[in-house]
């Protein structure tokens, strides 16, 4: 009742006025920010643009210096002349096959791993586990040679198992499931192994279903990775018949020497578009996929 | 009752081992096996397909020190990862506390920023050997445009590196500003509107509150960072295979040239050796320069 008579009605919303920020001024804001961030958003697309429009242009245009940004007709003859000189078709079939597998392997392996992490006692636990996590330490950027030695002496040189057979085993995959499998209420389990179910079967009906978000966060960042990977595929393959899209589209500079631009832009444009395609029409899923792996 | 209950746990840890196998038998051959048969490799006469070893001791590695051509290709190596991972960490962590402030058309600006990471790496590097190129290139036409002078880019010794280093920022940053977006939206709010009332300055907001709080993140994203930069391997094959002069030869292209190219598994093995201390290193000093000065909020 004193309260009413000591601030009018009238006064209350003038007092709440200097805490939220009047409109107007995250109007402003709000443009100055986009006068920056548009400039730079389109900076950054811009690289984009220049394998589209440089794709649709003449060997001449692309050197002459007068002749402007935007193609003067359209020469879409670069794509079927790209796909003449380099068996992409060969390549992509390929590429989904070794990325394919990587991941197949990698479901199984991490799954099982995760589980023993996260649900059993055992010992030895901890070490095993900074072994796992060790392993993100040393991609195959830092052991890539022994591992080459190895292959070879193994005979798997030049096949698509050699593309494959380093990656099956994920110490960041095992990670990832393992925090997830965490989450996952324990009476779930104690419920079930009351029913009589085996950590297997718990596994497959209870834990799998209930971490299917991290098992498809894991999946985008592992495809991205191993579609676009260069080094290892180049390393171990020589013949045609089993090269991935990278190197496919490597090959088809190395043959050119940088001279064809548009050709080897219609080339860039076919081996980029497919995840570019998946970004596009999934991208709150591969957004979300990327964004967390920082915070878990 | 006791002996059932042992039983249950034996049974527990031989399905955990079980369990385990499958990575451990991978992780083993592909992962482990190759760090310690590195250390062996280096220390012998090895010739890729020559079946013939020679124990040399540590032969390889004093011609390590002895090769003038290791420290500048470390030297280039570190000026790569110096630049790259700080540059591209401030331009994502901007981007990020930018996107933070519920911009209207968020969602077009993030995958602006975020799609590089889609492009494979070859492709990324023809690209720019492309916009880089000295006479036709946009990016020269651009720089005359802006009434500067033009560069040489990758056929410059000078600028071959600091022009990777340019591309990487603006292939790897928008990653890091989205894990960094993650880690700003779970600042609360409150905390800058408290700030804002007291009169601190934006430019003080970021370096006083937002820097300290997403510290976790920050220095998971230099973790990241550094091995990413591996990736450097990527770029040097395709645009500059090392050159001009070695301006461009970095650790990991270095051992692929003494391995592959000259067939000397000994001395490459011991570069990758050289790698690998340089790397955990470089982690460690992190750890334990900024690990130690990361806040976390709450428990986390």
């Amino acid at each position: 009742m004193s309260d009413a008579t000591l601030t009018p009605a009238a006064d209350r919303p003038a007092a709440t006025v200097p805490a939220r920020r009047p409109r107007w001024r995250k109007t402003l804001r709000e443009n100055w920010l986009h006068a920056v961030m548009l400039p730079l958003a389109l900076l950054w697309l811009s690289p984009l643009v220049w394998i589209l429009v440089t794709s649709l242009k003449t060997q001449t245009e692309v050197f002459d210096q007068s002749a402007g940004f935007w193609p003067a007709s359209l020469t879409f003859s670069n794509y079927p002349s790209t796909l003449s000189v380099a068996p992409f078709g060969t390549y992509l079939v390929n590429s989904v096959l070794v990325t394919g597998s990587i991941l197949a392997g990698q479901l199984v392996t991490i799954t099982l791993a995760a589980y023993a992490f996260a649900r059993l006692s055992f010992p030895g636990k901890n070490l095993l586990f900074t072994l796992f996590l060790l392993q993100v330490m040393f991609p195959i950027y830092a052991i890539f040679l022994t591992n080459f030695v190895t292959l070879r002496e193994m005979g798997l040189v030049n096949t698509i198992p050699a593309m494959i057979v380093p990656f099956v085993a994920s110490g960041y995959g095992t990670f990832m499931l393992r925090q997830s499998f965490r989450q996952v209420p324990a009476e779930l389990s104690d419920a079930a192994r009351l029913d009589g179910c085996g950590h297997l079967s718990i596994l497959w009906h209870v834990y799998l279903p209930l971490v299917k978000p991290t098992l498809i966060a894991f999946g985008i960042i592992s495809v991205v990775t191993h579609w676009n990977d260069y080094m290892w595929p180049l390393l171990v393959t020589n013949s045609e018949g089993i090269r991935t899209l990278p190197i496919g589209l490597g090959l088809l500079a190395k043959a050119d020497s940088g001279a064809d631009w548009p050709r080897l832009m219609a080339g860039t444009t076919i081996v980029v578009s497919p995840l570019l395609l998946l970004f596009v029409i999934f991208q709150r899923r591969f957004i979300d996929s990327f964004m967390h792996t920082g915070v878990k | 009752m006791s002996s059932s209950f042992a039983r249950a746990r034996r049974n527990e840890m031989l399905l955990a081992y079980a369990l385990l196998l499958p990575s451990l038998i991978f992780l083993a051959v592909f992962t482990y096996w190759p760090i310690i048969r590195s250390v062996w490799f280096s220390l012998h006469d090895v010739l890729l397909g020559d079946p013939e070893i020679f124990w040399l001791g540590a032969e390889n590695y004093l011609r390590l020190l002895d090769d003038r051509l290791f420290w500048k290709v470390l030297g280039n190596t570190a000026f790569y990862t110096l630049t790259t991972i700080p540059l591209s960490i401030i331009v994502a962590l901007l981007l990020a506390v930018a996107m933070d402030s519920k911009l209207r058309g968020m969602a077009i600006y993030r995958s602006a920023f975020f799609y590089p990471v889609m492009i494979p790496s070859v492709a990324a590097g023809m690209l720019w050997v492309f916009l880089y190129a000295p006479g036709y290139g946009p990016i020269n036409a651009a720089l005359t445009t802006l009434g500067l002078p033009r560069l040489d880019w990758l056929y410059d010794s000078d600028w071959a590196l600091p022009a990777i280093v340019i591309m990487s920022i603006w292939k790897y940053s928008g990653y890091f500003m989205l894990i960094l977006l993650a880690a700003l939206k779970l600042v609360p709010s409150d905390l800058y509107e408290a700030a804002r009332l007291d009169g601190v300055s934006g430019w003080h907001r970021l370096i006083h509150i937002t820097v300290p709080l997403v510290s976790p993140t920050l220095y998971f994203v230099i973790i990241i960072g550094t091995l990413h930069s591996y990736q450097i391997f990527d770029y040097v094959y395709v645009m500059t295979q090392g050159g001009p002069a070695d301006s461009t030869n970095v650790l990991t292209y270095y051992i692929y040239q003494n391995g592959f190219q000259y067939q000397d598994i000994g001395y490459a093995s011991a570069l990758a050796n050289a790698l690998l201390i340089a790397v955990l290193g470089f982690i460690g000093l992190v750890s334990v320069t900024l690990g130690r000065r990361v806040h976390y909020l709450g428990e986390r």
